[in-house]
C-alpha cells in the first residue's frame, strides 16, 4: 500500500487559499465548547442534544448571533439515538440562533467534528455560504440502549400483525434471554477487538515503551492544567452543569503515579502489557462547536479572524487483515496532505495529534522516523522525520482533556487557531484525529 | 414421504445397496426434497446401533456403498439466508455464501451417511477437514441440483476416515442442469474414531503409521476475536438446521464426549470466510482444518490476512490462553 499519490486528490503546490484563481479563504472566528465530563458524572443525565445546544448558546452569546440565521451548521454524534435524526437542526432551533438557520448531521466515528470543519469550510470557499458553525456531541452516559434483535423483530412483527392471532404469535416468539439489553461497545464490529486491543497491536509493533506512553500522558495532563492556569480556555469555554475544567485533568499526575497503574489493554499479547486508564482516553461526555466565516462575513461584523483552513486529506487503512493498525491513518492522510501543500512536518509551528492512546501518538511519530515505513508504506524517498516535543500538543489533548468522540474535532481546532493566532500572522499548524474504523482526518490551519 | 429402508424418502434408480462392478454407472437415489436434518440425527442414532450389532455378528458393511443420492430443485429460503448471513459475518446479498450452500446441500450427504449400507456410524463422527471449491456465486431464486456421495474410505491412525463430496449446481428454469456445471464443490473429511474395518478401504498402511508430528504451534499476531456465546451452537443451529446435539447444550455433549457444547466446525471456518470478505471475489477455494474444538462459551483468537507468499488468504484460530489452535485454513481467489 503507497499513500501518494492519490489519483483523486491533484496536487497545486501553494499553501495559501488567495492564490489566483483559488477559492476564497474560510476563516476560524473561534470556537466554544463545555467542558468535558468523565462518564457517570455531573453530564450523565444530559442527552447529546441538551449538551450540543449548550455548546452552541455559548458560542451565540460569545460572538453576538443571537437571533443570526447562519449559513449552516453541520454537527454529528458517534453514539446516536435513533430518534436523534436531525439531531444538529433539533439543537439549532433549541438554541438562540434564527429558525431560519439549515443543518445538518454528519457521523465519522472520531473524526466527526473534523469532517464538519472539512465540509463547512469547503461551502464557504466555494461560495455556497458565507458562515458555518461546526461541532460535535458524544454522551457515553446517556448512550443508546438497543433491544436484542430477536426482541425487536418480534416487536417490529407485533406493531405489522393485524389479527389478534398474529399479535400473540409475534408475542409468543420473546424469550426472557431476548430481554437483555445490548449497549453500544467500542469494539470494531469486523474484528471483535476493542480500540485499545487494537491499538495494543501497534504499540507492540512499533515497541513503544511504557515509559514513553506514561511520559506523554503526565505531560498532557502538565500542559493543560497550565493553560487553565493562564486562563487559555476562557475565551474557548462555557461552563455547564457545575464544571468550569475538564472532569478529567489531573494536574498533580506524575510519570511515578501513572507508572503505579496496572495494564489494561494487551495483556493477552506475547510482549509486555504497556497501556493502562492512565494512558489511556477515558470515556467521557462532552460538545465543541467552532464558529467559521469568510473574511467578508467576519469583517462585517468585526469579528476576529484566527486562523484559515489550508487544506484536510481524509484516510483509511486496512485493519482487518492485519495490514495496518487500527489508529494509524493519520500516518498516511498526513504525509498525501503535506505531499499537496509541498509542505514538510518541520514546517509547522504547532502539531496537534489526538491522543485517543497515548502509544497512538508514538506509534505515528515512530512510523514517520521510520525509513522504512516511509519508503515502502508511503513511497517517499526519505523519512518524514521528527517532530519537535515542544510544538506538539502544546496545551495537552484527550488523555488529558477526555475524548467525547465527535466532540474531539472542534476542541482541537478552536484550540489550534487559538494558538496561532496567539504565534502571529503566517503561523502554521496541523491536526491529526484518528477514527474508528481504521480513518483519520489531517487538517492545516494557519494564522490569518 | 415415502421411506425406502435404508434410503430417507428416496427414490432409487439402480441397484440399491449393491456394490457396482466396475464401469458400472454409481446407483442414483433421488431424494423428493432435502431432509431434515433432525429427523436424520434420529435415524443416523439409530443406524449406528443397528452398525455396532451388525458388527458385532461380523456383518457389518466394511464399503463405501458405490451411490450417488441426488436432489433437484433445491432453492434457498430468504429469511433462512439473511439470518445465517448475519450470524457469520456476511453482509445479506442474494450471493449465497460458500457456508450456506454447504448447510443448504450437507442434509444429502447426512442422508448418504445414515443408510443402512454406509459402513461407519454417524454418531460421534469427528469433522477433521473441509474444501470447498465455488466457480461463481449461487444466487438466491436459483434453482440448484445437489449430488452427494461418498468417497476415500482409509484407516486413520485414531479410526476410519472418509470424504462426503457435495456437488451443486444451478439449474436451467426447466430443472435441466446449467450450462456451467458444478458450481460449487465441497469436501467434508470425517473420522469415525476407534472404527476399525475389516477391509481396510485404500490405505491400510495409515492405520498402522505414526501420528505425524504436529509442528507446536506458535500464535502469530491476532487480527480480530471471536466471542461465541454459550448459545452459540444452538444460534448456529437456527440458521444451519444442524442440531447435531453436541452444539446445543453441555447435557447433550456430554453423552458424546465433551463437558460442554461445542462450536460447529463449520461456523467457526465460515465466520474466517466472513473475514476475508469481498477479497475473496465469486470463485475460490476455501479450505478449513480443524483442530482442538472449541468449548462453549468461548473465544477464539483469530488471525485472518494475506497468505505469506501466496495469492490468497490463510487464517487461523487459537486460544490465547493455553496456546491451542483450534482450525487454521486458507481462502484462495481462482
Amino acid at each position: 500500500m503507497t499513500a501518494t499519490p492519490n489519483p483523486d486528490h491533484p496536487a497545486p503546490a501553494a499553501t495559501g487559499a488567495d492564490r489566483p484563481g483559488a477559492p476564497r479563504r474560510a476563516v476560524v472566528v473561534g470556537g466554544n465548547r463545555i467542558p468535558f465530563a468523565r462518564a457517570g458524572g455531573p453530564y450523565a443525565r444530559s442527552s447529546n442534544g441538551d449538551m450540543l445546544t449548550a455548546a452552541l448558546d455559548g458560542l451565540v452569546a460569545r460572538f453576538g448571533l443571537a437571533g443570526e440565521t447562519i449559513g449552516e451548521v453541520a454537527a454529528g454524534a458517534v453514539l446516536k439515538h435513533s430518534r436523534d435524526f436531525n439531531l444538529t437542526r433539533e439543537a439549532v432551533l433549541g438554541s438562540a440562533l434564527a429558525p431560519q438557520t439549515p443543518a445538518y448531521d454528519v457521523q465519522q466515528a472520531c473524526a466527526t467534528g473534523m469532517e464538519t470543519v472539512v465540509g463547512l469550510s469547503n461551502k464557504i470557499r466555494l461560495g455556497q455560504i458565507e458562515s458555518a458553525i461546526a461541532g460535535g456531541v458524544d454522551s457515553t452516559s446517556d448512550a443508546p440502549i438497543a433491544v436484542s434483535d430477536p426482541l425487536r423483530r418480534a416487536l417490529l412483527d407485533l406493531s405489522r400483525a393485524r389479527t389478534p392471532r398474529q399479535r400473540l404469535a409475534a408475542v409468543a416468539r420473546i424469550r426472557p434471554a431476548h430481554l437483555a439489553p445490548s449497549a453500544p461497545t467500542t469494539g470494531e464490529p469486523r474484528t471483535g477487538l476493542s480500540m485499545g486491543e487494537h491499538q495494543a497491536l501497534t504499540t507492540a509493533a512499533w515497541a513503544i515503551t511504557r515509559e514513553a506512553q506514561d511520559e506523554l500522558a503526565a505531560a498532557s495532563h502538565h500542559r493543560l492544567a497550565a493553560a487553565y492556569e493562564r486562563g487559555f480556555f476562557d475565551d474557548l469555554m462555557t461552563p455547564y452543569r457545575g464544571l468550569t475544567r475538564d472532569a478529567n485533568l489531573r494536574p498533580d499526575t506524575s510519570v511515578e503515579k501513572l507508572a503505579a497503574l496496572k495494564p489494561v489493554f494487551g495483556r493477552s499479547l506475547d510482549t509486555p502489557a504497556t497501556m493502562t486508564a492512565g494512558n489511556s482516553t477515558p470515556l467521557s461526555d462532552g460538545a465543541s462547536t467552532v464558529l467559521l466565516a469568510s473574511d467578508a462575513w467576519a469583517a462585517e461584523r468585526g469579528l476576529p479572524v484566527l486562523a484559515s483552513v489550508v487544506d484536510a486529506e481524509a484516510a483509511a487503512v486496512d485493519f482487518v487483515h492485519g495490514d495496518e493498525g487500527l489508529l494509524m491513518a493519520g500516518a498516511y492522510a498526513v504525509p498525501r496532505l503535506l505531499a499537496r501543500t509541498g509542505m514538510s512536518l518541520q514546517d509547522f509551528d504547532l502539531v496537534e495529534i489526538h491522543e485517543a492512546f497515548a502509544a497512538t501518538v508514538l506509534c505515528n511519530l515512530a512510523a514517520w522516523q521510520d525509513e522504512r515505513f516511509c519508503t515502502e508504506r508511503l513511497g517517499l524517498g526519505a523519512p518524514l522525520g521528527s517532530i519537535d516535543r515542544d510544538r506538539l500538543n502544546v496545551v495537552g489533548s484527550s488523555v488529558a482533556a477526555g475524548h467525547p468522540f465527535a466532540a474531539t474535532g472542534g476542541r482541537i481546532v478552536a484550540t489550534l487557531a487559538t494558538l496561532l493566532a496567539q504565534k502571529g500572522t503566517g503561523s502554521r499548524g496541523l491536526i491529526s484525529v484518528c477514527a474508528a474504523g481504521g480513518q483519520a482526518v489531517a487538517m492545516i490551519l494557519e494564522a490569518a | 414421504m415415502t421411506a425406502t429402508p435404508g434410503t430417507p424418502g428416496g427414490r432409487v434408480t439402480a441397484g440399491e445397496g449393491r456394490q457396482a462392478a466396475a464401469g458400472d454407472a454409481p446407483a442414483r437415489v433421488e431424494l423428493a426434497a432435502v431432509p431434515g436434518l433432525g429427523a436424520l440425527y434420529a435415524r443416523g442414532v439409530a443406524a449406528s446401533a443397528r452398525l455396532a450389532a451388525l458388527s458385532r455378528a461380523g456383518r457389518a458393511p466394511s464399503r463405501l456403498p458405490d451411490v450417488e443420492y441426488v436432489v433437484h430443485g433445491v432453492v434457498a429460503d430468504a429469511d433462512r439466508l439473511t439470518a445465517y448471513q448475519h450470524l457469520l459475518g456476511e453482509t445479506a446479498s442474494d450471493a449465497l455464501p460458500a457456508g450456506y450452500v454447504h448447510v443448504l446441500a450437507f442434509p444429502v450427504a447426512t442422508a448418504l451417511m445414515v443408510a443402512g449400507d454406509f459402513p461407519l456410524p454417524l454418531a460421534g463422527m469427528v469433522h477433521l477437514a473441509n474444501r470447498v471449491e465455488q466457480h461463481r456465486a449461487l444466487r438466491l431464486g436459483e434453482r440448484l441440483t445437489v449430488r452427494a456421495r461418498a468417497q476415500h474410505l482409509r484407516p486413520h491412525r485414531s479410526g476410519t476416515q472418509v470424504d462426503l463430496v457435495t456437488e451443486v449446481g444451478g439449474e436451467g428454469a426447466d430443472g435441466v442442469a446449467g450450462t456451467d456445471g458444478v458450481v460449487w464443490r465441497g469436501v467434508s473429511t470425517y473420522l469415525a474414531k476407534g472404527v476399525r474395518l475389516a477391509t481396510g478401504g485404500d490405505d491400510d498402511a495409515a492405520a498402522s503409521a505414526p501420528a505425524p508430528r504436529r509442528e507446536a504451534f506458535v500464535a502469530p499476531t491476532p487480527t480480530g476475536r471471536w466471542t461465541l456465546a454459550a448459545d452459540a451452537g444452538r444460534r448456529y443451529a437456527a440458521v444451519s438446521g444442524d442440531r447435531n446435539p453436541i452444539h446445543l447444550s453441555a447435557l447433550t455433549a456430554r453423552p458424546l464426549g465433551f463437558p460442554r457444547a461445542i462450536a460447529h466446525g463449520m461456523d467457526t471456518a465460515a465466520r474466517a470466510l466472513a473475514a476475508v470478505g469481498p477479497a475473496r471475489g465469486e470463485s475460490f477455494t476455501w479450505t478449513a482444518e480443524f483442530a482442538r474444538a472449541v468449548l462453549l462459551p468461548g473465544t477464539v483468537t483469530v488471525r485472518v490476512a494475506p497468505d505469506d507468499g501466496g495469492s490468497g488468504y490463510a487464517y487461523t484460530g487459537w486460544d490465547a490462553r493455553s496456546g491451542t489452535l483450534h482450525l487454521s485454513g486458507t481462502v484462495v481467489p481462482s
